[in-house]
């Protein structure tokens, strides 16, 4: 209803309530994801929180209405017209938008790559985001745990054209590899991004294979949506699972004991700290070349936004895990990356 | 299937009956024109930064890489055919030029034209299949659009080529007088060529009479398989362009950069020809209201951006947006009849 | 003339048909796993979602038209249909209806514009498909309803009889109307007619407007069926259903021997087009075939199709001639 009334009272033309465009004293983030998917649902309440926590000119959440290089790139040049100054961008390529943030960097502006990274080399301030790898293998851990040490797994995993899926790929290999033999991973079904391809190929996976196969391990929201499904469809709590972020059916069915957990990321905390950081570094503060970066295969300038496992004993109170994390990197951030006067 | 009088006697003007001043008045692309003016007019009074030089510059730019992508369409609906594979061979191409630029070391000058060559040989595998098999191109295209794209990831492993000459980028950053794109004004110069070819040349003529109606040009003496080949070829040419346009404007050659199966390039393919007056079912072309087309949906695109009507919404505005300018066009030409212009 | 006709029918889905048993009887040798009743299962509801899907592009089809908003229909009502569900406590059975108008109505709007106007269909869809994708979207926001009732979702979940699931049961329906709609009712006859040849159709007497429109309600009411039934299927109400009908539902009439100019159809062969697909979607799964390749065996796969149905037309052209 809200948005029917805001493009009613648009077409009047009369209600273009624009800010003058480039306020100096102003921090004005916008928080941009490359399409709409659910896992950015948190950053509309980070961006809300962390403009009233730190007095910020903006902090708005702004959605290409579909996932679309272009879409996005015409996205951020008209929030750049708008006045915005300060990027968290989820980059719908990893090396395509490196030329919308130049130009960003070019009209005054700064970015942070958040939830995914840029390639180097890239005029995005730093990366920010989970570090997809290290998820993939914890939770691989914890499935092997479950599955008392050894068995079979297969791993589903989103779209190829995503740098982070071959790192998700090559973790959970090395997590079974640790086990010398007791554990194979059997099968990796990969590029089911929507959900009627998630569910038609894994179902037709599971149908065939369901008794050669003793976990399930996913590392992408849609696939881990539909094994949960599956799993609780086929009433199967032999196959053991686990997740990856926090999606109502995944929660619910942990809570049911059809997955044994999930992986989660910390969206809400990277839209948060990101807008921190960017109004400190519009105010007097530098980032320091020796911070302690990591790396990955995409960048040398990592920042871990942190991931938590949540089993069926914590599902409620997840949030909190996410919070107290978020509040350990803030308390140390500055000190740690950045020089301020 | 068309009425011969009438689609004859779009492309032969001088054979048209009523005043030339009226006719312009009801034209397609004048309509076009005055849309753009009072739009473009009410953004700059609205919206503050609106009319800045970096709003001004992204919108050329955004004008120029469309249009190419809706004359790349045009150039087959002339014939009444059409490309879904359009957005397919952009990205090939595109990912071509990356590899003679980046692992062949090929100069630019080379490179470029080489791409474009590419982009005709699969229009040309287009073309050719269409016409030697009879089924309509709607069909073909929808399977080669899968199959380019699919052998290029294949090829690709879905990698980018990022480290092309810094030229490349720096011409999809270039201005002109602080606002205006270079990538525009190159794809003017390409208009223009194209209503040079299609007004003054032979095979322009022949493609335009092709289309119209193909029995009548085979009579006529004209070799339509050929005809409707080398529209096909133009269009992959065209399409070639458009892609090396993109990746100028990205500074590397991306393979999604026209997404899945290269889909996002069918609607602006689409929209600004038709919104522009070329008609469907061939015949008739218009490469100033495919121009027009274009500047119309990105400057509304734009002013919607900047109003913050929100994200969403802004696909069913365009949506809107094409119906009443079909319906537009539609009364109009009824005017046109009844007043027996046409 | 009556002789060869009925042969075009039978030629029409005995190719589809027996390649589907052949890709059975052959994958089933290298996976026994692929006949075991969960699997079936998993194929039927696949099939029966995918089948009324292309039968709403088929209707369309058989008028000589394409509907490039089919996909954008069934999100928009399978949206609308979880939403006035989970916000307005309506209970499924009149959320049902309620999306079966809104299938219906988009459909016959649809339609309307295109026979009043004499605007291409394919300009006319393609602004339908943006504006109730627009509309979708804007209504979402791209956030899915999770809002499904218990009821809804062991509609898509749990099988009627063995290892068929109850989603057949809206597939069968629609499969049986839509082939008694081209055999024996009137208004079949007309589309095929118009499709056929629309001046002559327009000469007898037939009212073309009408029939047109007729012909797109029905066409938005299967995609209106098919969004429900994925959502029964996917247990969600996603803003993205549909987004990627479009291929297949052209595919799957194309294989079945339909021809694209309209006036010919076949809804035996469409099923079969529909099982094949769901055949290969699986097979290569199930052979753990690179996923890089996918897209290049959907390309061959309708060229092949269209092959196939070109030399069947040549032969038949041959046959009418040696006949006449």
């Amino acid at each position: 209803m809200k948005t029917i009334a805001k493009l009613a009272c648009a077409l009047g033309f009369g209600a273009a309530a624009l800010s003058p465009a480039f306020a100096e004293t102003d921090t004005k983030v916008a928080l941009v994801p490359g399409g709409p998917h659910p896992y950015f649902a948190a950053w509309e309440q980070a961006g809300a929180d962390a403009m009233k926590d730190f007095n910020l000119g903006a902090g708005d959440y702004r959605v290409p209405q579909k996932w679309e290089l272009a879409q996005q790139s015409q996205l951020l040049e008209s929030l750049l017209t708008q006045g915005y100054n300060s990027f968290l961008i989820f980059p719908g390529d990893a090396v395509g938008t490196n030329s919308v943030v130049s130009e960003i960097v070019e009209n005054g502006g700064q970015a942070i790559a958040t939830a995914g990274c840029l390639k180097d080399p890239t005029p995005a301030l730093f990366c920010m985001g989970t570090d997809t790898g290290n998820s993939a293998y914890l939770g691989t851990k914890e499935l092997i745990k479950a599955m008392g040490g050894k068995g079979r797994i297969a791993h589903f995993t989103g779209f190829l054209v995503d740098p982070n899926t071959q790192l998700r790929i090559d973790a959970v290999q090395k997590a079974a590899d640790e086990t010398n033999g007791a554990v194979t991973v059997v099968q990796v079904i990969a590029d089911i991004d929507a959900p009627q391809p998630a569910e038609e190929k894994i179902n037709a996976y599971l149908a065939a294979n369901a008794a050669n196969v003793d976990g399930i391990v996913t590392t992408a929201w849609v696939p881990a949506v539909t094994a949960a499904n599956s799993l609780r469809k086929i009433g199967d709590k032999r196959i053991k699972m686990v997740g990856i972020d926090h999606d109502e059916v995944v929660l619910a069915a942990i809570k049911d004991g059809f997955v044994n957990g999930t992986m989660l990321q910390n969206p809400y905390g990277q839209g948060y700290l990101g807008s921190y950081v960017l109004d400190k570094l519009r105010h007097g503060c530098t980032l320091k070349e020796d911070a302690p970066w990591k790396s990955n295969a995409l960048t040398a300038k990592f920042v871990d936004s942190g991931t938590v496992f949540v089993d069926a004993s914590t599902a409620d109170t997840y949030v909190d895990a996410m919070r107290g994390i978020t509040k350990d990197i803030l308390a140390t951030f500055e000190k740690d990356y950045m020089n301020c006067q | 299937m068309t009425d011969t009088l009438h689609a004859t006697d779009n492309f032969m003007p001088e054979q048209r009956r009523g005043s030339a001043v009226m006719r312009l008045a009801l034209s397609n692309e004048l309509g076009l024109a005055v849309l753009i003016a009072i739009a473009f007019g009410a953004f700059a009074i609205t919206l503050p930064g609106f009319t800045s030089p970096f709003s001004l510059f992204t919108i050329g730019r955004q004008i120029g890489i469309d249009t190419m992508i809706g004359l790349a369409m045009m150039a087959v609906i002339v014939t009444g055919g059409l490309d879904l594979s359009v957005g397919a061979i952009g990205v090939c191409a595109a990912m071509v030029f990356g590899f003679l630029a980046q692992k062949m070391g090929i100069p630019l000058p080379l490179a470029a034209p080489g791409a474009i060559l590419f982009g005709a040989v699969l229009g040309f595998i287009n073309g050719y299949t269409v016409v030697r098999s009879g089924v309509h191109s709607f069909i073909i295209t929808l399977a080669s659009m899968s199959i380019f794209f699919g052998v290029m990831i294949f090829l690709t492993q879905a990698q980018s080529f990022n480290e092309l000459p810094a030229s490349v980028q720096a011409l999809g950053k270039l201005r002109v007088g602080g606002m205006v794109s270079v990538l525009l004004l190159i794809t003017l110069a390409v208009c223009a060529a194209l209503s040079i070819f299609y007004r003054y040349t032979v095979l322009g003529r022949q493609m335009l009479a092709a289309g119209a109606n193909p029995r009548a040009a085979e009579l006529s003496g004209i070799r339509t398989g050929r005809v409707i080949i080398s529209c096909h070829m133009l269009t992959g040419a065209l399409a070639a362009f458009a892609g090396l346009m993109l990746t100028a404007r990205t500074g590397a050659a991306v393979p999604s950069m026209a997404g899945h199966l290269g889909q996002d390039w069918l609607l602006p393919a689409f929209l600004a020809p038709v919104l522009g007056g070329t008609l469907l079912s061939g015949g008739r072309v218009s490469v100033v209201g495919t121009l027009l087309g274009a500047t119309f949906v990105t400057i509304m695109t734009s002013g919607l951006l900047l109003m913050r009507v929100g994200e969403f919404w802004i696909l069913a505005c365009l949506g809107l947006m094409l119906l009443l300018a079909v319906l537009a066009d539609r009364f109009r030409q009824q005017v046109l009849r009844a007043r027996g212009m046409i | 003339m009556a002789l060869s006709f009925t042969r075009i029918f039978d030629n029409d889905w005995v190719g589809p048909g027996l390649v589907s048993l052949a890709a059975i009887i052959g994958i089933s040798i290298f996976q026994p796993s692929f006949l075991s009743p969960f699997n079936i299962f998993v194929l039927l509801s696949a099939i029966s979602v995918n089948m009324v899907i292309a039968l709403g592009q088929l209707v369309i089809i058989a008028i000589g038209q394409m509907n490039l908003a089919l996909g954008a229909f069934g999100g928009l009502v399978a949206i609308c249909f979880v939403a006035i569900m989970e916000l307005y406590g309506v209970p499924p059975i009149l959320a049902t209806v309620i999306g079966l108008a809104i299938g219906a109505l988009a459909g016959g709007l649809t339609g309307f514009v295109i026979a009043r106007t004499g605007i291409s269909a394919f300009i006319i869809t393609l602004a339908g498909l943006q504006i109730f994708k627009g509309i979708n979207l804007g209504i979402t926001e791209a956030q899915p309803f999770y809002g499904v009732p218990q009821s809804v979702k062991d509609f898509g979940n749990l099988s009627m009889l063995g290892p068929i699931p109850w989603l057949v049961l809206p597939m069968i329906i629609a499969s049986l109307g839509m082939w008694y709609l081209f055999a024996r009712l009137r208004i079949g006859r007309y589309i095929l007619a118009i499709g056929g040849n629309r001046t002559a159709a327009e000469l007898s007497g037939i009212n073309v407007t009408a029939t047109i429109i007729w012909a797109h309600a029905i066409s938005g009411l299967l995609a209106a069926i098919a969004g429900m039934m994925l959502v029964a299927r996917l247990q969600i109400g996603q803003p993205t259903i549909g987004d990627d009908w479009l291929i297949s539902s052209f595919a799957a009439p194309v294989i079945g021997g339909a021809v694209l100019a309209g006036g010919h159809v076949s809804v035996a062969g469409t099923f079969f087009g529909v099982v094949i697909i769901a055949i290969i979607t699986q097979a290569l799964v199930l052979f753990a075939i690179d996923p890089f390749v996918v897209q290049i065996v959907l390309g061959g796969l309708i060229l092949w199709a269209v092959g196939i149905n070109r030399l069947r037309e040549l032969r038949v052209a041959k046959f009418n001639a040696r006949t006449a």
